[in-house]
């Protein structure tokens, strides 16, 4: 069986590594500062609306790039975790890795539909903000917690 | 879906690992398939048979619930 749409197992560590910092990032940020100076640049939006103002395309925006930053680091680093391949990839990796996808995305959108009706104003904006992660955080720790149990299976039998 | 695969295993004197190698795929996987916690594709069946020189209905058979 082919799975051509994983990436390459090595790229798990890489993965790790970027996890890694951006943790390390989002601690600088909560911890020190969200806004440090070295982090002021000029970025190229595609679009963006000011507050009561009309909508612009194609224009540069000055920010702060800490938390794309972030962002980008938890993203890249839970997705590379995620869908690197096992260093055997076989079918009953593969159902696992389906049903814990599955999981995750009923989980994902179960919580938020408790978050939209039970938590209001910033602390729903905050949510949304954590809510970009989680589905890849739900499903990294029921996929490896499946594989480990069988593991644990394994040397039970032996 | 029954299997024979452990007692065939165990005539031919093949460990988990030996069986998994010999058909490509994980122990973990070979392990699902004996405790019958998964149901093996048509592919790996019929390898898992040629590896033990058998007809695919003398390894697997169906079970009631499986109909």
């Amino acid at each position: 069986m082919k799975f051509n749409y994983l990436f390459p197992h090595y790229l798990k560590r890489v993965g790790f590594v970027l996890l890694a910092l951006g943790v390390v990032a989002l601690m600088y940020s909560f911890l020190i500062s969200n806004t440090p100076d070295f982090m002021d640049f000029n970025v190229y939006a595609l679009i963006r609306q000011r507050f009561l103002s009309p909508v612009e395309f194609f224009s540069v925006v000055e920010t702060n790039f800490l938390d794309e930053l972030i962002a980008g680091l938890l993203i890249l680093g839970l997705g590379l975790i995620s869908f690197s391949r096992e260093k055997v990839e076989d079918e009953f990796i593969a159902k696992t890795r389906l049903e814990s996808l599955v999981w995750a995305t009923y989980l994902n959108y179960g919580v938020l539909l408790l978050s939209v009706l039970f938590v209001y104003e910033m602390a729903f904006f905050m949510v949304m903000i954590v809510n970009m992660f989680t589905i890849l955080i739900f499903f990294v720790i029921r996929f490896n917690w499946v594989m480990s149990k069988s593991k644990r299976q394994l040397r039970h039998e032996e | 879906m029954k299997n024979n695969i452990k007692i065939e295993r165990a005539r031919n004197n093949m460990t988990q690992a030996d069986l998994a190698k010999c058909v490509g795929v994980s122990r973990q996987s070979i392990n699902a398939i004996e405790l019958g916690k998964y149901n093996l594709s048509t592919i790996l069946a019929l390898k898992i048979a040629s590896v033990f020189k058998m007809e695919f209905d003398e390894l697997f058979s169906l079970e009631k619930e499986d109909w």
